[in-house]
């Protein structure tokens, strides 16, 4: 059976899913469900076709909701728990993380406040992972400007004891026995010292799904590359039009190609330049724009869930802007076309490649 | 007790419950017991009734009247409902 590409699109009014034809060129946009919730992220788990999406709503509070059924109805998890005595409770979902082929059961979630929850059911519960929440140095995480909280989780490709997770505002932790002891890994290589706390302030991390070892991490202000051995971060940001930006990728199979989409630091837009997306193929040594198809100087914005690649080859790449653009790109970033439009704020995408 | 709006939502479309409770508080406890899918809607891992939730009595805000203490009389009808805030 052929693959196929459906895409999750998360907004700040609800969860819609763009169903892709066969040749990725036409899309059935189903939703909003879950509105007026706003979708912080939505994934899919390719070991059992299951989704997830982080609703984050004042009414009811936040909650976690899986579908069985690729989307046609959904069902409420247990909530997330903060432990009894503190004055921390569950307020959002930042990341739904489907763990390793090796742990089928095992899914992971970051929250607001920054924590790391672990589910054994694929998804029904949720708890804290304590190894982490303990860690002495979490006195010092503070909030950035969208809050405080665990967005990355980035599982390596053969060994799912191993893994790092990304929080704003509280750098990098390292485990490489499943969570039961974490070290800070923010040791960097190359990178201009002015400012070395904003380096804590993580934007995405993302591990690569066949290379054990290989990351790629965009922080506050850098971009950042990590071969398989190596211990530090490699300074990686030459050639990108500002040092800014949120939304990041890496090619599933090429070990030196990624993409993000830079914006202005204090704008927080894609201008003056206008939005693009721009591609390493050497690991961060040099970048290039890609904007065929895209509009022309549009001071357009992609948040941190707001970029995902698919699996197929050739690989398809996907950003949501603010404005309710979702834009595709079937050849691996050489040309886009927009597949929606005046949805609601796009705040996260996920490209599901299913069998 | 009468949900409105989000929280009908939340115990799959019931509009209502009539139950006998001495107390708003009693109340909840009943309205979870028949909806159990209400428990984290209403209550946050600690116990605490969320924000932007309105408990009214009949047309009287239950928090004026001692909250989850406030006393419930035969025939009250409490509302459930998602309060608005903001401009």
């Amino acid at each position: 059976m052929a693959k196929k590409v459906t895409l999750l699109v998360g907004t700040k009014k609800g969860l819609y899913i763009l169903r892709g034809d066969a040749g990725r060129g036409s899309w059935a946009c189903e939703g909003p469900e879950f509105a007026p919730a706003e979708i912080h992220h939505a994934a899919y788990d390719p070991r059992d076709g299951s989704m997830f999406a982080a609703v984050n709503q004042t009414w009811g509070g936040s909650r976690i909701e899986v579908s069985r059924d690729m989307g046609k109805t959904w069902k409420t998890t247990k909530n997330p728990a903060f432990p009894e005595g503190g004055d921390r409770t569950f307020s959002k979902t930042w990341h739904i993380e489907p763990g390793h082929s090796k742990t089928p059961n095992v899914v992971w979630a970051g929250t607001e406040p920054a924590a790391l929850f672990k589910s054994e059911d694929r998804g029904e519960t949720w708890s804290i992972v304590k190894s982490l929440d303990d860690q002495p140095s979490r006195a010092k995480w503070v909030p950035g400007f969208g809050g405080m909280g665990l967005h990355s989780i980035a599982i390596d490709a053969t060994d799912p004891k191993k893994m790092q997770v990304g929080i704003s505002v509280g750098g990098v932790y390292r485990t490489e026995d499943g969570g039961v002891t974490w070290v800070q890994d923010n040791k960097v290589n190359g990178a201009p010292s002015e400012r070395p706390d904003v380096f804590y302030c993580i934007h995405k991390l993302l591990a690569h799904p066949e290379e054990s070892g290989l990351r790629f991490m965009r922080v506050h202000e850098e971009v950042y590359w990590r071969d398989p051995g190596e211990t530090t971060w490699q300074f990686s940001t030459k050639g990108l039009p500002t040092n800014f930006g949120f939304a990041a990728a890496m090619h599933p199979r090429d070990r030196s190609t990624a993409y993000v989409i830079p914006l202005d630091g204090m704008k927080r837009t894609a201008s003056p330049f206008g939005i693009g997306v721009y591609r390493t193929t050497d690991k961060g040594k040099t970048w290039d724009r890609l904007d065929r198809g895209l509009p022309e100087g549009a001071p357009m914005e992609s948040v941190r869930e707001g970029m995902h690649n698919d699996r197929l080859d050739p690989m398809g790449l996907y950003f949501g802007t603010a404005n309710g653009d979702v834009w595709a790109s079937k050849n691996e970033g050489e040309s886009w076309s927009r597949v929606a439009q005046y949805l609601p704020y796009v705040t996260s995408v996920h490209a599901a490649t299913i069998e | 007790m009468l949900l409105h709006g989000a929280y009908r939502g939340f115990a799959g479309g019931a509009r209502d419950v009539t139950l006998d409770a001495a107390t708003i508080g009693e109340a909840l406890e009943g309205l979870v017991r028949a909806h159990p899918s209400l428990a984290e809607r209403l209550r946050d891992e600690h116990g605490k009734l969320r924000p932007h939730l309105a408990l009214f009595i009949n047309q009287d805000d239950a928090r004026l009247l001692g909250w989850e203490d406030a006393p419930l009389h035969d025939g009250d009808i409490v509302h459930v409902i998602p309060a608005v805030s903001g401009g």
